[in-house]
């Protein structure tokens, strides 16, 4: 790049804007939010069950990634992994903390079709891997029964355990850990490449 | 050998295991190369559930208070060009409001740990003796939140075994370093550093039995370790 050569942002990949993030350019956390935002925050939504909350989760995330830019290593995990790591953890020690959560709004699984979500018209590759891949993953979690889709998404979303979901749900035990790892197996046969 | 725990793997990496299967499962995984590639493979799926969040879109105030929160501590330096000494200096010399609500904050989770400590010590108090090995499971904190970790305690509690995993990679000027803790004095228990996956083990031996300790923690040092804790805590228990 020339000296004073403007940076296009919007077209730099998630690991270069997070070395300008390290060098305190905003503009590269700008970006970085309008790429991410919807998916952190639609994540934290989903474990704390209400907008202002979830909201608050999701600007502390964006925060940590300002503050915390240098400890992200690229070599060990996605920038979309680590954001939604540090949002869940978050999410569900605010919702830990607050002891309940809405009870009007359910967990759940999105629909699968994504229509609705606009294709980017500029930017990385790896953008639209993760749009291709939020396909895949609803897919294959809308191919469980909706027994299986509702214990793990307490055991995931809220952070409980199989005896706090066999008694939120009024199931046995047994009934709630045979649910759960056998959609986690059907999971990983539907997403995850063996060696 | 003990047997193959494949059957909680799935539940262990979603986090949802009682107590008990999940001391179970961290004890053999110790041990057992296999189950700790089932448990990879699990973490990968469990990395790949927030897709399946429904789509929401967060209001234009978000982004907004995020930018004006990042300009107002736009004079603060970038922490990657201290150093963990500059940075163990910096906490003593800082005195603003920040610095103000980051101690508190520190002290809440000191109580925290204090209580859970308390919890598990008065636990292994009342617990009968056994002739397991004893497993004292360390937690990630906000440094590292993925992070996990355990200390396996030999029978005669002697000495044991310090595994962690998903631990982030450090520059090689640093090391992570392990002290043991008894009535809030810190002994060095070893410095060591992990691989791409996160991944180490450290055998560890001790001045006293190691099941005397109060807990343990990690933290981040300059290469080779330090005399007492001078950098960010990443796991604790």
């Amino acid at each position: 790049m020339q000296p004073g050569q403007k940076i296009e942002f919007v077209k730099l990949s998630d690991d270069s804007l997070m070395r300008l993030v390290v060098l305190r350019r905003s503009e590269a956390l700008s970006v970085l939010y309008d790429r991410y935002s919807r998916l952190v925050f639609s994540l934290a939504l989903n474990v704390v069950g209400d907008r202002e909350t979830a909201e608050e989760v999701a600007q502390d995330v964006f925060y940590q990634v300002w503050e915390n830019a240098a400890t992200y290593r690229p070599d060990q995990a996605k920038l979309t992994t680590w954001m939604t790591s540090i949002t869940r953890y978050r999410a569900i020690d605010v919702l830990r903390k607050r002891r309940s959560r809405p009870e009007k709004d359910s967990v759940e699984w999105a629909e699968t079709a994504l229509h609705t979500t606009p294709r980017p018209e500029e930017g990385p590759e790896e953008l639209a891997d993760l749009l291709l891949q939020q396909e895949r993953v609803r897919l294959a979690v809308n191919s469980l029964s909706s027994d299986q889709q509702a214990v793990l998404a307490l055991a995931y979303f809220q952070g409980l355990s199989h005896s706090q979901i066999a008694g939120q749900l009024n199931q046995p035990l047994g009934t709630v850990k045979t649910r759960i790892r056998l959609a986690m197996q059907r999971l990983r046969e539907l997403l995850i490449e063996e060696p | 050998m003990q047997e193959h725990v494949n059957d909680l793997i799935p539940g262990y990496a979603l986090n949802c295991l009682d107590e008990a299967e999940a001391n179970k499962v961290a004890e053999h995984l110790a041990i057992c190369e296999l189950c700790r590639d089932d448990l990879r493979a699990y973490q990968m799926l469990v990395d790949q559930l927030p897709l399946a969040s429904p789509d929401t879109i967060p209001s234009a105030r978000v982004k907004q208070g995020l930018m004006d929160r990042i300009q107002a501590g736009a004079s603060k330096p970038a922490p990657e060009k201290l150093s963990v000494w500059e940075r163990f200096g910096n906490i003593f010399r800082a005195a603003s409001p920040a610095w103000g609500l980051a101690s508190l904050g520190l002290v809440v989770v000191l109580l925290v740990s204090n209580l859970l400590l308390w919890r598990q010590y008065t636990q292994l108090q009342a617990a009968p003796k056994s002739d397991a090995l004893q497993v004292v499971n360390l937690a990630g904190t906000d440094i590292a939140p993925d992070a996990t970790g355990m200390v396996i305690i030999s029978l005669d509690g002697e000495h044991g075994t310090l595994v962690v995993d998903r631990l982030p990679s450090l520059n090689p000027e640093l090391q992570y370093q392990l002290w043991l803790i008894k009535d809030g004095e810190r002994t060095n228990g070893g410095v060591f550093s992990v691989g791409p996956s996160g991944y180490a083990s450290l055998w560890v031996g001790a001045p006293i039995p190691l099941g005397d300790y109060d807990a343990f923690g990690i933290t981040i040092e300059p290469a080779g370790g330090s005399p007492g804790p001078t950098g960010d805590k990443v796991l604790g228990g």
